[in-house]
């Protein structure tokens, strides 16, 4: 039916229309164009109420495009100057004024189609945040178990350094000076509360009620705290590295269970790492630091952390090092995950 | 005795019917049949000779021409025998001259290797490039640094996989469809026997029984030559020009041959010209046309019976078949429309493909990203693009139309082929055998003065004609008995226009329709015999009885009385008057008359014991009575007026194109409604007007017969006016080359042209045709291999069941592409907007595959199985030009809309599955950089918890899953949007394909495959999503399918309108 209507159009077309539509690369090229030109058309067939007008329109056109004709006879070859000259009809057709208007029509369409799916859209991420809350992720399992970080961290987890030349390690100093800025015993005891040790720090009531976070005090951290040597043992050859596990809301270690920090050399002589010195003594996260609540009522909760001293670590030679957390629940053989549970890193301390 | 007698009476008989012996319907056969006691009958067999007088001013005129020829040569020869004799003939070896003269093969045309081409054809080009994009990235990252992954590898050759298993796919359906075809060829008369693993068995027997034969039949094809003065048999191509050769009954004629002596020598020229009548053959010039003339036999023709001595005159590819085989060979074959559709396609996707990656490359050079990166983001888009499975899919879509298509008797041999029947706009049919059953049928008779119509469907079962004349009883009797056609014993059981017949196609006719009329002739024959005493019907009656049969004005001329309501009454200038009217008005419909005699012989001169001697002649040979005329044609096929009805209610112009007479091409073309039955020629109109032919309007004139002569004078133009002015023509005594120039006419019209033809002088039109349709009982294998298309049961309406099924496919494979494309920008947007907006990315590149070449393969080829929406017989044929596969409506609509859709959809999915795993849309904004980063391993969330990089690769992995199963979803709604392209889903019915829910059971499956089953396999990148996840995109499917029913509501309610022409696909 639809067809036959097409059909039945078709020869009232001025020529030069049909020989566009005809020219099949040009489809390719001015695909857009295509599309326009065929809602002129159709414009044109609506507008049927002022008929003589448009047939004197129609006359005018097609004698402007024999003079076209005439004008580019000389370059009838030059297939390319009459497609753009098709193009610039479309886009501004000075002579009737109407083409532009014509696209017009089919950009409001379009308009009001997206404009319609952009409110679906917003429908959509408004019901999605409705159903999302703002306090606690609907799902953790993705983030569980969770995984190892260790600082300084400088792009890299091979610590090379010579103790004799602090340029290479000033980095590692300023970049942990810098982290620790928000431990500050000052800080701390200003913004955190003091909280039993040994058990969860549980906070009942609203889930959009400000939570407390326990104090992490920089002292903690005694001699990787930075307070006694500024320079964290760099400069003696004894860096300090600190360990801080993943951030997860909602976790807790099993009940009267610390997670535990225990290092070894990953691969190689065990004896390369004589003696590692843990702060807090215990090398464990203290219960009183869970659960988290999330950034937005959690606002000051401070990671705890274990600073792992290495006071006595084979010189002149790259060292891996292996550090695990250990404790009920606690994953760190994941093969494809390296960080989770435990965190691999060099040290390569040159004298 | 019997035998004897027929052939010794041939000769007088013949010089009374004064004809000359070398006319095959001079062949004048008496009959001596003796009833019990006095009844004898002598046969006059003979044909119609409308044209007698026409050819023997032909005939002598050519002679005059001969003649100067012979002149001239005379004169020439004087001119060069004054030369020094240069000849060298006689100093080579025979080899020698063979390479001189050429010997007698015809060279046949390679075999063209397709797997290649479907390597490089199409997308195949893009994923190479994507491929080769991946190696070198990694190539680029191996440089930079040794450790990098090898995900770019894997990309790479995953890609060349898709490419080179879409090729082979693509070759082995193609090789498959070929190969059915060439198993079908040679056992196509049993088609529908075999089954199963015996078909497979039987079509393996056939090709090696087949292939035994022909090399066989290569083998033993030899030939009587006389050379070194001696009578050798030689392998026929070792015959060069020159060569005296034997030839005799059942010969097949090695070469081109001219006739040096004849003794009763008759060939079957099917072959070459479409006559399936045999050929007699003489040493006379007779026509100027080669293919006319009596003293030319052509290789691969068969001597049917007698002898004749011949020189060779052509030999090799410059024999007339050798001429048409390279003709055939050398007409290209052009592309078929649908490979210009998917061409077209192609060009639309990959420019789309193209011009979308270089300005992405380009502005992500430009946001700064890495190089690497960018070509990487390119790869993304590319393959996000190009729809892979596609090209696949439309093979599979093709091939089972072609199997459903062979299952109604219309085989495709080339696979694209199955669509160009639904474009159609021209069908050129032969007639004998496609438009006509092939046998001469008895059509009318006339006695008693009056005309009356047989039956002539395929059974024949219907005769309606007054049968209680006296005249009719003799007439009946007559026919009976003058006729030496016989039925073949052992065929009781068959229908009796089924059984064979020994005899010629006239006898044939009148054997089977006195069978229909009387019931067992045999039985009658017997009680009549001849020269032996029987028990007579009428034992009063102790006469002989003397019957002649033959040419109406032959008979005529020796009849004295006629027979009028059982009466003889003397012949006067009134009856023979109305004879001849009535002889006139049924040989002006093309039918072949013939005239009924009978003397009743008296007693007393030839009593019981008379002796007859055909020698001497010792009866009458006039004073017959006069009896009845009966006239025969080869009738079309009970089906054909339909079909051609049909064809005409679809917009297809039905042209006849033959190279029969057009007095019995013009009629046959009337009764099948090719000439419609108030349509006019303008030969017509001139007789009607009584105006000479110029003055004729000739816009006024629908229908035109135009002859092989007339087109030979004709330019290109006036061929084209005829083509476009008139809609029903008829193109008679055509040559194989006119019948070329027609199929070039129609189609310099925009046409899409199909061919019909069964005959080696069609094969270069059915090659040259858009599609060549064979006959597959009656074709011949020149025919058959130069067709895309075999129509096994040889029946014209088997085309019109092509027509719909191509329509139906194109409509189809519309459907398909539409639902195909649609979820490339559900693809391809991911990509853009991680480029842009630096979101993790939404969907991976190895996922996209798994959609492409997984979930979507079934459901696309699922909707091959859709119903036609309406009526497709009742509309145009699609302009070649104008109507294309993909148009701009379906692009825009399939990537702006519902791809759109689709993609929206498949974003609140991601976000949803990101938002409730931590990271809400405000966060991961821009987050790209950080979220990639393989040493960030301790990212802060929106609620401010830490992700390692693995876990946070292992969410990006179940967010492409998530986003592959919405796509997936909404893919279903899609699929059941694309049933219909005008009609409501609820009209088409949601459940009458059942093909359709197989396709999205598949997709469920193959997705919850991917999901559950290999969540763990890490290189697919697919993981255990939440089950929740697979109804989130739910909401979406709805409101899809919800705007393409309001699409089609306004489509429906608004025909012509805005909507409709921008909407409509």
């Amino acid at each position: 039916m639809r067809r036959q209507l097409r059909s039945r159009r078709a020869p009232t077309l001025p020529y030069g229309y049909r020989y566009r539509l005809d020219d099949q690369d040009e489809v390719n090229q001015n695909y857009l164009a295509d599309e326009e030109e065929e809602a002129e058309e159709e414009a044109r067939v609506m507008v049927v109420p002022d008929l003589e007008e448009e047939e004197e329109e129609e006359e005018e056109k097609e004698e402007d495009e024999k003079e076209e004709e005439e004008s580019h006879s000389q370059e009838t070859d030059s297939a390319w100057w009459r497609k753009l000259q098709i193009v610039n009809e479309y886009l501004w057709d000075p002579e009737k004024r109407t083409s532009l208007a014509r696209t017009g029509l089919i950009l409001v369409i379009y308009f009001f189609f997206y404009a319609s799916l952009a409110a679906v859209i917003t429908l959509c991420m408004y019901t999605l945040f409705l159903t999302i809350s703002p306090y606690m992720p609907t799902f953790t399992e993705r983030v569980k178990p969770p995984g190892v970080m260790i600082r300084p961290f400088a792009h890299s987890l091979n610590f090379n350094f010579n103790v004799s030349e602090p340029d290479t390690w000033q980095h590692y100093v300023i970049s942990l000076n810098g982290f620790l800025q928000g431990y500050n015993d000052s800080l701390q005891e200003e913004m955190n509360v003091d909280c039993p040790p040994g058990q969860y720090f549980i906070q009942d009531g609203d889930e959009d009620e400000d939570k407390k976070a326990c104090q992490f005090k920089r002292s903690f951290l005694k001699n990787c705290s930075g307070l006694e040597d500024p320079t964290f043992g760099y400069s003696t050859g004894q860096p300090c590295i600190l360990l801080k596990m993943n951030r997860i809301v909602g976790f807790r270690p099993e009940r009267g269970d610390p997670v535990k920090v225990s290092c070894k050399v990953q691969r190689g002589d065990e004896n390369d790492i004589r003696s590692i010195n843990y702060y807090p003594e215990s090398a464990s996260f203290d219960l009183r630091y869970y659960p988290y609540y999330g950034k937005l009522t959690h606002v000051n909760y401070t990671s705890p952390l274990v600073a792992m001293h290495f006071t006595d670590v084979v010189k002149n030679q790259a060292v891996p090092v292996q550090c695990q957390l250990k404790g009920k629940g606690i994953i760190n053989d994941v093969i494809n995950d390296r960080f989770v549970g435990r965190v691999i890193f060099t040290l390569n301390i040159e004298t | 005795m019997l035998t004897q007698t027929r052939e010794v009476a041939a000769e007088p008989e013949e010089g009374g019917a004064g004809l000359k012996t070398h006319l095959p319907r001079a062949n004048v056969v008496p009959l001596l049949l003796f009833q019990k006691r006095e009844v004898y009958s002598v046969e006059l067999s003979g044909i119609k000779d409308i044209e007698k007088t026409d050819k023997e001013d032909g005939k002598e005129k050519s002679r005059g021409l001969k003649n100067k020829c012979l002149e001239r040569k005379k004169n020439h020869q004087k001119e060069e025998l004054k030369k020094e004799l240069d000849m060298d003939d006689h100093k080579l070896s025979k080899e020698e001259l063979e390479t001189k003269y050429g010997t007698n093969i015809i060279t046949e045309t390679p075999e063209i290797i397709k797997f290649l081409k479907q390597m490089v054809g199409g997308f195949s080009i893009l994923l190479w490039i994507g491929a080769i994009l991946c190696w070198i990235a990694y190539g680029i990252q191996y440089s930079h640094d040794q450790s990098s992954s090898l995900d770019n590898v894997y990309l790479g050759s995953v890609l060349a996989l898709v490419v080179i298993l879409t090729g082979v796919f693509a070759y082995y359906q193609e090789a498959k469809s070929t190969n059915i075809m060439s198993s079908f060829q040679k056992m196509i008369p049993q088609a529908s026997v075999y089954l199963g693993s015996v078909l497979a068995l039987v079509v393996i027997l056939t090709g090696v029984f087949a292939y035994y034969q022909e090399a066989k039949s290569t083998n033993i094809m030899s030939t009587l030559v006389i050379r070194d003065s001696e009578k050798k048999t030689i392998p026929a191509d070792q015959l060069v020009m020159g060569d005296i050769v034997e030839i005799k009954g059942g010969d097949q004629v090695p070469a081109d041959v001219r006739l040096l002596s004849t003794q009763g020598c008759k060939v079957d020229n099917s072959s070459v010209t479409g006559e399936s009548e045999p050929q007699a053959r003489s040493c006379e010039f007779t026509h100027e046309s080669p293919l006319e003339t009596k003293n030319i036999a052509f290789f691969s023709t068969t001597c049917l019976e007698g002898t004749a001595t011949a020189m060779v005159i052509n030999t090799g590819d410059r024999t007339i078949i050798g001429q048409i085989a390279s003709l055939a060979s050398r007409v290209e074959d052009s592309k078929t429309p649908i490979a210009i559709e998917i061409e077209h396609f192609v060009h639309i996707v990959a420019g789309v493909a193209v011009s979308i990656g270089i300005i992405f490359f380009i502005i992500a050079v430009s946001m700064k990203y890495h190089v690497l990166d960018s070509i990487i983001f390119l790869i993304g888009i590319i393959v996000a693009n190009v729809p892979e499975g596609l090209l696949a899919t439309v093979t599979v879509t093709l091939s089972l139309t072609a199997k459903r298509m062979a299952k109604k008797n219309c085989l495709v041999k080339n696979l694209e082929a199955v669509e160009t029947l639904g474009s159609t706009s021209i069908i050129c049919s032969d007639k004998t055998g496609t438009l006509t059953q092939n046998r001469m049928t008895v059509a009318h008779l006339w006695f008693d003065h009056q005309i009356f119509v047989a039956d002539t469907s395929e059974n024949h079962s219907n005769q309606v004609f007054d049968q209680s004349s006296a005249t009719w009883a003799s007439l009946s009797k007559i026919i009976t008995l003058c006729n030496r056609a016989e039925f073949r014993p052992g065929q009781e059981s068959i229908p009796i226009m089924k059984k064979i017949v020994v005899g010629d196609a006239s006898e044939t006719a009148l054997l089977k329709f006195s069978e229909v009329m009387l019931g067992n002739v045999m039985d009658i024959r017997k009680r009549n015999r001849k020269l032996s005493i029987h028990e007579t019907e009428d034992p009063d009656d102790k006469r002989f009885l003397m019957v002649m049969k033959g040419a109406p004005e032959r008979i005529l001329e020796k009849c004295s009385t006629i027979m009028v309501n059982g009466q003889e009454q003397p012949l006067d200038s009134s009856t023979a008057e109305a004879f001849h009217t009535a002889y006139m008005e049924l040989g002006g419909i093309g039918e072949r008359v013939l005239g009924f005699c009978h003397l009743y012989l008296p007693t007393d001169e030839f009593p019981e014991t008379y002796s007859f001697d055909v020698e001497t002649m010792n009866f009458p040979t006039s004073n017959f009575c006069f009896v009845g005329l009966l006239s025969m044609i080869d009738p079309p096929r009970s089906t054909v007026p339909d079909a051609v009805t049909k064809c005409r209610s679809a917009g297809i112009k039905v042209i006849m194109v033959t190279g029969d007479h057009p007095i019995t091409a013009k009629a046959i073309a009337k009764s099948v409604g090719i000439i419609s039955a108030n349509s006019e020629t303008v030969e017509d109109i001139a007789k009607r007007l009584n105006l000479p032919v110029e003055q004729v309007n000739k816009q006024d004139a629908k229908a035109a017969v135009v002859t092989g002569m007339e087109l030979k004078d004709m330019s290109p133009e006036q061929l084209d006016e005829i083509l476009a002015n008139h809609s029903e023509i008829v193109f008679a005594r055509t040559s194989p080359q006119q019948k070329l120039i027609i199929v070039e006419g129609c189609q310099r019209q925009d046409a899409v042209v199909a061919v019909t033809g069964d005959g080696v002088n069609d094969s270069p039109a059915l090659k040259k045709a858009d599609i060549g349709i064979a006959m597959g009982i009656a074709g011949s294998d020149a025919a058959r291999n130069a067709a895309d298309m075999v129509l096994l049961d040889d029946n014209f309406a088997s085309i019109v069941t092509g027509v719909e099924e191509g329509r139906l496919i194109f409509d189809n494979l519309k459907k398909t592409i539409a639902y195909t494309l649609t979820k490339n920008i559900a693809e391809l947007c991911p990509f853009l907007i991680y480029i842009i907006a630096g979101l993790p990315l939404p969907i991976g590149t190895i996922t996209i595959l798994f959609i492409d070449l997984g979930t979507d393969i079934i459901p696309s080829i699922a909707l091959a199985y859709e119903k036609a929406e309406s009526d497709i017989m009742n509309r145009k044929p699609r302009h070649k030009k104008k109507d294309r596969l993909v148009n701009a409506p379906l692009a825009l609509y399939s990537y702006l809309h519902i791809g759109l859709m689709q993609a929206l959809g498949a974003f609140i999915t991601y976000f949803t599955v990101y938002a409730q795993h931590g990271f809400l849309p405000s966060t991961i904004l821009n987050l790209r950089v950080e979220w990639e980063n393989d040493n960030v391993n301790d990212l802060e969330d929106s609620y401010g918890q830490e992700w390692t990089r693995y876990q946070r690769k292992y969410l990006e992995w179940t967010g492409y899953t998530a986003f592959f199963v919405s796509i997936m979803i909404q893919q279903i709604a899609d699929l059941i949007i694309r049933k219909t392209r005008r009609n409501s889903i609820f009209q088409q019915g949601l459940f009458r394909n059942k093909i359709i829910w197989v396709g999205i059971a598949s997709q469920i499956i193959i997705a919850l495959i991917l999901s559950y089953g290999l969540g763990s396999i890490q290189a697919l990148n697919f993981t255990m999503i939440r089950p929740q996840y697979w109804f989130v995109a739910v909401p979406h499917a709805v409101l899809i399918w919800v705007y393409d029913e309001v699409r089609k509501l306004f489509i429906r309610l608004f025909p012509g309108s805005w909507w409709d022409k921008n909407m409509y696909y």
